[in-house]
């Protein structure tokens, strides 16, 4: 699988990136990935490639990428470079996110609602990695989209 | 006994190499390299072993402590990018013919793009240029193997080792299998029992060119010795043969197996790009070599790729060059390129005291006046018109000094300003000031102290008091440098304080007119991305008065801070609270004085 995930600095591209390559690890499978990170820091660009259980070098081609996550939207021609596929986080989701939870769960909360909409990873491999706080935010996240669809059936395609 | 962890190549480079008994680590940091000794440095801290690992004031000296400290029997390395290795260059040719007498590899990571740095340069032609053998990995767990390799083999041949490593690899990261660290038989090598036996000699430590003459003559010998063992190792089967060597290798791997070319092509890997040996390709129809940045497997084995326009000459070779690669072979059918939509500029951080020092210095000396920039993240000040040359490490010293004396010859008046940041002045900003103030060449020279090297990511500067281990260090001021050289007009201020920057900026300009003598303003805030300076920080929150914007864009333009951001709609100026980190320095900047204070904290009318 290989997947890209852009954001601004700041924005937690790069915990993101490496909650989903431990789960990877978890799961068994190799991880290659690579951080681009520009050269002004707060509010500059975040890219990380991701290659999971295949391939030799972290770099993904233009237009092979199966899944491309945007943290900022303002991103999305750029992502489409990488692949069609894009996952974002809608107003609504960032929104409950910070009322649900403190700061600093924020991603672990967003990671949940990831989790819940593509079924990437088993979320089970994910809680195993994650202390007690951050378990908590992602079963948030998770159930919130759980309690959205009515039903969990909404899957990577 | 090994253990799984996900590393960068970097990190996999620090393990490598503390794996295998380096215990002298120094460097200077440099995008992409300066990811090395931290994680050296972490791996001390836990594991509590002898030695020494921090940073140098610049390459050379960082090239020549590691070097001797060889020389003394300790193992070790040296950290660095590619034009790092040009400042060390009179230092690593050296090494070469005197050879150091415990492993010594020195790691410079090359910037293919360039993605951060000034040249695209190979380090694999200055290994050649040197007479040091190359290692040039493919993959994180390459790199970890090859800084063991490189080790062992500068060991056995009393040669250096340059590792050389790429942007790509050095911040690409892979789950790798690593051998345990024991810190008992291995991290705690014997200093005195190594130093105890230590002979001086001379013949080889001083020689003399007579003696060199015979050192190089030793040098030919290994290195000839070393080519008889590299062997290129085959991967598929086809009659054309493509070398490579680094990522590039990964790249081309991938791609062969992707359009499934595994009868068509041989994949050739060479792990030590220097010192070849010619091979005997009689059986292939076709030989290309792939390689980044400059043709050396292709020169020594005398192969098709740059020379007839297979490889670009330019540019990083990305998993989409290398298809194109195979494309123009005849290997697969031509691809499309795709357009790649360009990303906002870099700016300087919100907050940054650079910004509103260099602001106030436009102020005072206007937009004719000439900039002469560094490097650094000041390098930024180009985009609000306060730097007009870059060149490389301490030329916006030397480039004020060269340029306003041809204007002082000309007899046209000019003002020159040099501007420099405390880590590049103390790396080499020091020589050409005493040219400065020697030849009594009239310039501004504006040093933006943050106490910290910013732009790499924050590491130690001379100017600290503390070691990472917590071990007291003696504080190096600039300011007792400047006066020390013989500068007489030296001021030191808190860029943050605007008014009083201002006048110090006007009391210098006055100064250059009046006498004709070099002057120096140290213009100091601490670097707001750092956790302490971040803390530190005034707090002036702010807001715009909208009655009172008209939209004008001066402060977009000429201070261009990201968190003040441009309203479609309205035509004016916003605030974006997400970015702003409540600096108030833009307070100063509004011509119609619409940016204002929010006092008790009522800064929610944003």
């Amino acid at each position: 699988m290989e997947l890209v995930i852009l954001g601004k600095g700041g924005q937690g591209v790069l915990f993101f990136s490496k909650i989903l390559a431990q789960i990877a690890i978890e799961e068994g499978e190799s991880v290659k990935a690579t951080e681009i990170k520009g050269m002004a820091k707060k509010g500059g660009v975040v890219e990380v490639q991701m290659k999971i259980g295949e391939g030799y070098s972290p770099k993904i081609k233009r237009g092979s990428a199966d899944l491309v996550i945007l943290l900022s939207p303002d991103l999305e021609a750029y992502g489409k470079t990488f692949g069609e596929k894009i996952f974002t986080f809608s107003k609504e989701e960032i929104e409950k996110a910070f009322k649900e939870v403190p700061l600093r769960y924020v991603n672990t909360y967003l990671m949940g609602i990831f989790l819940a909409k593509t079924g990437i990873f088993d979320i089970n491999k994910a809680l195993k990695i994650l202390d007690e706080e951050n378990q908590k935010s992602l079963l948030k996240g998770y159930a919130y989209v759980q309690s959205q669809n009515g039903d969990f059936t909404k899957r990577r395609d | 006994m090994s253990e799984r962890i996900y590393l960068s190549g970097n990190e996999a480079i620090a393990y490598g190499l503390i794996a295998s008994g380096v215990r002298f680590l120094t460097g200077y940091p440099g995008t992409p390299s300066s990811e090395i000794l931290p994680t050296a440095q972490k791996l001390k801290l836990r594991y509590k072993f002898k030695g020494f690992i921090d940073w140098a004031v610049n390459e050379k000296v960082a090239l020549e402590m590691a070097f001797s400290a060889s020389l003394c029997k300790i193992k070790s390395a040296v950290t660095m990018k590619q034009v790092g290795l040009n400042v060390a260059m009179d230092a690593f040719v050296n090494s070469a013919y005197i050879g150091p007498k415990a492993g010594f590899v020195v790691v410079v990571a090359d910037d293919p793009g360039p993605y951060s740095s000034q040249t695209e340069q190979d380090s694999r032609i200055a290994a050649y240029f040197a007479k040091v053998p190359v290692f040039d990995p493919s993959s994180v767990e390459e790199a970890y193997h090859f800084a063991k390799k490189a080790l062992e083999l500068s060991e056995e041949f009393e040669i250096p080792v340059l590792l050389r490593t790429t942007t790509a690899l050095s911040h690409g990261k892979a789950d790798i299998s690593i051998d345990n660290l024991k810190i008992e038989d291995q991290f705690q090598p014997n200093f005195k029992e190594e130093l105890k036996n230590w002979e001086k000699e001379v013949s080889k430590l001083a020689a003399t060119p007579k003696q060199r003459y015979l050192l190089h003559k030793a040098l030919n010998e290994k290195l000839k010795a070393i080519s008889e063992r590299n062997k290129i190792r085959y991967f598929y089967e086809g009659d054309i043969l493509i070398l490579s060597s680094g990522m590039v290798f990964s790249y081309l791997r991938e791609l062969i197996e992707e359009y499934n070319l595994q009868q068509k092509v041989t994949l050739g890997k060479v792990d030590i790009p220097y010192p070849l040996k010619k091979e005997n390709f009689s059986k292939f129809k076709r030989i290309i070599t792939v390689e980044e940045t400059a043709p050396v497997i292709e020169l020594f084995l005398n192969t098709e790729g740059r020379r007839n326009g297979i490889v670009p000459s330019e540019g990083e070779l990305s998993p989409e060059v290398c298809e194109n690669i195979l494309a123009k072979i005849g290997l697969i059918s031509e691809k499309k390129t795709v357009i790649i939509p360009p990303l906002k500029r870099p700016s300087l951080c919100p907050g940054c005291g650079h910004r509103i020092g260099l602001f106030a210095v436009k102020k005072v000396f206007g937009k004719k006046a000439i900039y002469t920039g560094d490097i650094g993240c000041y390098t930024l000040a180009l985009n609000f018109g306060v730097t007009d040359t870059v060149f490389c490490m301490g030329a916006g010293v030397s480039f004020a000094t060269g340029m306003k004396k041809v204007f002082d010859l000309s007899g046209k008046e000019r003002m020159v300003i040099g501007i420099v940041g405390d880590s590049t002045f103390l790396h080499s900003g020091i020589p050409p000031l005493i040219d400065a103030y020697h030849y009594r060449v009239p310039i501004l020279l504006i040093i933006l102290d943050n106490e910290t090297v910013g732009m790499t990511g924050n590491q130690k500067t001379p100017a600290h008091t503390k070691s990472y281990e917590g071990e007291p260090l003696n504080s190096v001021k600039i300011e007792n440098i400047v006066k020390g050289i013989g500068i007489e007009f030296v001021k030191v201020v808190d860029s943050y304080e605007y008014k009083k920057t201002l006048a110090v900026l006007k009391g210098a300009k006055s100064y250059l007119l009046e006498n004709k003598k070099s002057a120096v303003v140290i213009l100091k805030h601490p670097c707001i991305y750092t956790k302490e300076g971040l803390e530190k920080n005034p707090k002036k929150p702010v807001k715009i008065v909208e009655e009172k914007c008209t939209g004008c864009k001066y402060c977009i333009v000429e201070f261009e801070c990201p968190a003040l951001i441009w309203d479609k709609d309205k035509e004016k100026v916003l605030i974006d609270k997400t970015l702003c980190i409540n600096c108030g320095c833009c307070i100063y900047v509004c011509p119609k004085k619409a940016i204002i204070e929010v006092k008790d904290g009522a800064c929610n009318t944003w």
